[in-house]
């Protein structure tokens, strides 16, 4: 694994627990209601997004407020920031959500102060890939000294088409255990391992040099 | 089984330079109960240079000094301590303890200084997953089987808990360690030596012992009168296995009232776990039979267990209330 320089967050299931509901809710009025809907904010997230990709975009976006307003932020959210930020590390927050759910999101839990650069579905301009993608070619970053941090296999396989270093969020065992599939270059259990994490392989990298 | 080369120097300033030398290829080779397990199992830390400090002659030995405290070489065989009448005299406990630790052939290979800086044996590692210990990036023990050797009291990157005994059993006696290095002799106490996860030379390890330093000598204070410790340690079996949880409990007693307590749980987290909030609870109290429920309540309060290992922290307290209910008895 190469020296990572900076981090592409997505706020949902990386900064906070946000709700299945409202996403489904989405899913529902615009595509048709589903079966058997996700309890899991983060794939039933990523599942409106595959298909709001197969049928060009749409989404309603007092839903995304209402899920951002439910979200519960993770207690080492803020600590493990500051470190980041302290250790130099670039933070982008790289969303298909709406800027506005996203400038919610921020301001409800203070975190605006964090973030170098935001990408969402209107500035970058697109879903799933498209905010990631924005985020690289603004900073110029080699890919493979970018982390991507996600907890879905939907997460994992855009991580990978861009090259960049994919890091598993293991919110839930059983699930991270069957995403190892999908060959995450890392995973942590809670954020605030992840500037050891990039301490540690910046150590293995001067030990590799030496 | 990787090819290893094997230095045997017979001075610690010559291990000292060897390791130096081959840097985090090395690793120091005593009792091997450890060591060469490693090896078998191929993983990435294990040392491709052993130094084996069997011949140093000033390693393995156990002393009592003019101010009653006991200085113990690392070398020294677990067989050795537990055998060791002074030791059984001056510390009881501790002698419990290591009559804990594996099989009686083991404790008979097996050195102090090995238990006390020996590798985790989480089943993913020693399986050969690529987890943060053997080269990869992930814990595959918080997501995956964890009921018995993982930590219920969170971690840092590894979830592993620390294995060893002698550390847990020698905390209560504030017992003190030495370190040889290429800088001189270092002293640390024993939370210090295995504080846990920490990175040391661009590797996750439990201890904070660097590539060319060599753990020398282990001090044990004398104990003061009115001084009541006691060990247990609970396993998936009842003869040789680790720890799922381990209580290392030591009380400085004036009849029945408790003037000091020491608190140290193993087994249950990536260091031996002393819990400062129930030795304050105990200091000044009395022994009754009442105790040992007031003293749970105020144990583990930080506990985060992850999915499979939450009995791990029921038994720890429970360890807790039966050892002060026999200390009760006893006192």
């Amino acid at each position: 694994m190469q020296i990572i320089e900076a981090i592409l967050l997505e706020p949902i299931g990386c900064l906070a627990e946000f709700p299945a509901q409202p996403f489904n809710e989405i899913a529902a009025q615009c595509f048709g209601r589903k079966n058997k809907p996700s309890k899991s904010g983060s794939r039933s997230y990523w599942h409106l997004l595959n298909l709001m990709e197969s049928s060009g975009n749409q989404s309603v976006e007092a839903l995304e407020l209402q899920a951002v307003e439910q979200a519960v932020p993770y207690e080492d959210v803020i600590p493990a920031l500051t470190e980041l930020k302290a250790m130099g590390i670039q933070l982008f927050l790289t969303s298909s959500l709406s800027t506005a759910a996203i400038t919610r999101f921020l301001a409800k839990n203070g975190l605006e102060k964090f973030f170098s650069a935001i990408w969402t579905r209107e500035n970058a301009p697109g879903i799933k890939v498209a905010p990631l993608q924005s985020a690289l070619t603004a900073v110029s970053l080699n890919p493979q000294h970018v982390m991507y941090l996600t907890d879905t296999a939907e997460g994992l396989k855009v991580a990978n088409s861009l090259g960049v270093t994919s890091v598993l969020m293991m919110n839930d065992p059983d699930e991270a255990r069957r995403l190892t599939t999908h060959n995450p270059a890392g995973g942590i259990v809670s954020l605030h391992e992840l500037p050891d994490f990039i301490r540690l392989v910046a150590a293995e990298n001067a030990m590799i040099r030496k | 089984m990787k090819n290893v080369s094997i230095y045997r120097p017979t001075t610690v300033d010559e291990a000292i330079q060897i390791l130096s030398h081959h840097g985090s290829d090395a690793g120091v080779y005593a009792g091997g109960t450890d060591l060469l397990i490693r090896l078998k199992n191929r993983l990435q830390q294990a040392p491709t240079y052993l130094v084996d400090i069997k011949r140093i002659d000033n390693l393995r030995y156990i002393k009592e000094d003019a101010d009653g405290s006991v200085r113990i070489g690392t070398a020294t065989k677990l067989s050795e301590l537990a055998d060791s009448d002074l030791l059984k005299k001056k510390y009881p406990m501790l002698v419990q303890a290591i009559n804990f630790i594996s099989s009686p052939e083991l404790r008979n290979a097996s050195t102090l200084g090995g238990d006390l800086l020996q590798e985790v044996w989480c089943q993913y590692l020693r399986g050969g997953y690529s987890c943060w210990r053997n080269g990869g990036h992930i814990c595959f023990g918080a997501i995956g089987d964890n009921s018995y050797y993982h930590s219920a009291m969170g971690g840092r990157l590894c979830y592993a808990v620390y294995p060893g005994d002698a550390a847990t059993a020698l905390i209560p006696f504030d017992a003190r360690v030495k370190l040889a290095t290429p800088a001189g002799v270092k002293e640390l106490t024993m939370e210090q030596l295995v504080p846990g996860d920490m990175m040391v030379d661009g590797r996750i390890q439990s201890h904070v012992v660097r590539y060319n330093e060599i753990l020398t000598e282990v001090v044990i204070p004398a104990p003061k009168p009115g001084l009541q410790a006691s060990f247990e340690k609970l396993r998936p079996r009842g003869v040789w296995d680790f720890a799922m949880a381990s209580l290392a409990l030591s009380l400085q007693l004036r009849g029945k009232t408790i003037d000091d307590a020491r608190v140290v749980f193993g087994g249950i987290s990536g260091r031996p776990y002393r819990e400062t909030a129930v030795e304050n609870f105990l200091r000044g109290k009395t022994l009754s039979a009442e105790l040992g429920e007031q003293a749970i309540a105020v144990a583990l309060a930080h506990a985060a267990p992850l999915k499979y290992n939450s009995t791990k922290i029921d038994m720890a307290k429970g360890l807790l209330a039966s050892g002060l209910a026999k200390m009760n008895a006893a006192a």
